[in-house]
């Protein structure tokens, strides 16, 4: 449907930046007028929004409602006629020219091509071994990302080129393409992070560490899997910072994306593995993503006088429950604890568990951005429970986690003590690692 | 043997030796466009990146001759709730009714926030016959 008024769009600066540059040029095509207040705009006090309309456009220093006027009413430039396909597509070269290693490693940088830690250059040399990984060709499409605009065609060669930056091996490849197609990793002005979690036999035949410091840096395969979704989404999403990323704090998740693999060998009897708790078999290679914010730490072992599950539950309670969205990352002997002193015989067990007994307070609820933007919308189009949510006193207690199948439980880590993770982050479905071999 | 070819067999860029990093970019920036390049000690590497669709270019409508009498809708998106976003447009409102007299505004939330594109008040807008819209407000 098209209304074909004029409109013009207000925002704040870092927006607009945004909005008139990388979107006009790779997503929109329309070149929209902008008004510009300060930022930030949300989260202020009244007066501060209302005061906003009495000073300056960010973008021309005119007094705002003369902006507002003039946006609206002043003749189209040429520029601003300008209909149809572009005159020059822009082009990446296959091979980029030659050139000393130094010379290379600072292009890399320089184009945001790296994590800025050390790369192994992805000679061809290098990238034809790296794609004897996979049965799959070069040329193939993995994926077509477009989530700043630009739809960039993922092919398996481009795939490989970070496998080997990364310093992944061939036998890594199979993972990583299966892993690329869940890419780019989180990119918000909140500061999103990732979780990679790797499922089936494949965590023992590359090794991939699932026992003690499964979640830290010493192991080879977590390490460069988790790496290169971290390469491929800056690589291949043209992920840069204040062009189309700005992540205001960033997250030092985002070097490695937490990748580590699932201790299903050490699962209490009748609690499934993470695959299979979504419908893959035993045998399936699976990797699986999550996305959040958030991770609590138990910090110290669990204790006998107040349950595992009850400080689970407290801890939980200071997320925002975005998507009733929450995974606990427990080693065994919290998984044995759980299950044999307080009797959840598995994982949904516990699941709805939280999902009856995790409770904030509608203030604490609603006074969480991310909230703002996702469940205001149902509440005021009177969908339940946000609805009847919203017209609650502040300090009337909710129960957030409204799907208890969107709490995931993954249990990883040496059986050296009963800690436990408690994350805010969604998991999304898995991907068939062998489909990619 | 020759100090360069030593290197090469011991899999070292003399590049790597021969100097500072700074000696290393110096010689990039030095180097016209069509200077023939592949010398020893350089390596071709692939390129990681990909090229990015250009957008088709969508002009804009022609503009309103002037403010007077003209219905103008302001659609809420709900950034980060829609609380900020009403008390701005609220504001201009007033300023409206201030200076042009004969304007009027409709304020609208969107239905999904500000990741939908709700239909409803696109045909609003055309039921109504609005003259214009104002969009916000990011950030």
């Amino acid at each position: 449907m098209q209304c074909k008024i004029p409109a013009i769009g207000i925002a704040s600066s870092n927006i607009v930046h945004y909005a008139t540059g990388y979107n006009f040029k790779y997503n929109n095509g329309m070149p929209i007028r902008y008004v510009s207040v300060p930022f930030p705009f949300t989260g202020q006090p009244r007066a501060v929004d209302v005061a906003y309309v009495s000073g300056k456009d960010m973008l021309t220093g005119q007094p705002l409602m003369s902006a507002v006027v003039n946006a609206l009413t002043r003749p189209l430039t040429d520029e601003e006629k300008i209909s149809g396909a572009p005159p020059q597509e822009a082009v990446e070269p296959r091979l980029l020219p030659p050139d000393w290693e130094e010379n290379l490693r600072q292009l890399f940088d320089d184009r945001e091509w790296s994590d800025f830690n050390s790369i192994i250059l992805p000679t061809e040399k290098r990238v034809t071994a790296m794609l004897k990984g996979t049965s799959h060709k070069p040329d193939e499409v993995v994926k077509t990302i477009n989530i700043t605009g630009g739809a960039r065609q993922l092919t398996v060669e481009k795939v490989a080129i970070n496998a080997v930056m990364a310093g992944a091996s061939p036998e890594h490849l199979p993972v990583i393409l299966a892993l690329a197609t869940q890419a780019p990793f989180g990119n918000s002005t909140s500061s999103m992070a990732n979780m990679v979690v790797i499922s089936g036999p494949i965590r023992n035949r590359l090794k991939f560490n699932c026992g003690t410091n499964a979640m830290g840096p010493y192991n080879r395969s977590n390490a460069v899997v988790g790496r290169t979704f971290t390469l491929i989404s800056k690589t291949a999403g043209d992920l840069r910072n204040n062009v189309n990323a700005w992540e205001t704090l960033g997250s030092n998740l985002q070097y490695n994306n937490m990748c580590y693999g699932e201790n299903e060998e050490a699962l209490p009897h009748g609690w499934d593995p993470l695959h299979v708790e979504m419908g893959f078999k035993p045998n399936d290679n699976v990797v699986t993503v999550g996305m959040g914010w958030s991770s609590i730490a138990s910090v110290g072992a669990s204790q006998s006088i107040y349950p595992t599950h009850f400080l689970m539950r407290d801890y939980m309670g200071s997320f925002c429950a975005s998507g009733s969205a929450a995974c606990i990352v427990m080693d065994p002997t919290v998984a044995e604890l759980l299950k044999d002193v307080h009797g959840f015989k598995t994982k949904a067990q516990l699941s709805e568990w939280f999902s009856q007994n995790v409770t904030k307070t509608a203030a604490s609820y609603w006074g969480n951005g991310v909230i703002q933007s996702t469940a205001v919308p149902f509440a005021l189009q009177g969908l339940e429970p946000y609805a009847s949510w919203r017209k609650l006193p502040d300090d009337a207690l909710i129960k957030p986690f409204t799907n208890p199948k969107a709490i995931h439980v993954v249990v990883a880590g040496g059986k050296v003590q009963t800690m436990w993770f408690v994350t805010d982050f969604a998991i999304r479905r898995g991907v068939l690692i062998d489909d990619w071999a | 043997m020759d100090r360069r070819k030593m290197l090469a067999l011991l899999g070292s860029s003399p590049a790597l030796v021969a100097g500072s990093p700074s000696h290393a970019r110096t010689a990039l920036k030095e180097f016209p466009e069509d200077y023939p390049r592949g010398g020893e000690g350089m390596i071709t590497v692939m390129n990681p990146a990909i090229a990015g669709k250009l957008a088709a270019r969508v002009p804009l409508v022609p503009p309103l001759d002037s403010l007077q009498d003209k219905k103008i809708y302001m659609i809420n998106l709900s950034w980060e709730g829609p609380d900020a976003a009403n008390y701005f447009y609220g504001a201009m409102t007033e300023w409206f009714e201030k200076h042009y007299s004969g304007v009027k505004t409709v304020v609208k939330v969107t239905a999904e926030g500000m990741f939908g594109s709700d239909p409803s008040i696109l045909k609003d807008i055309l039921a109504t016959k609005a003259d214009a819209a104002i969009v916000g407000v990011a950030g």
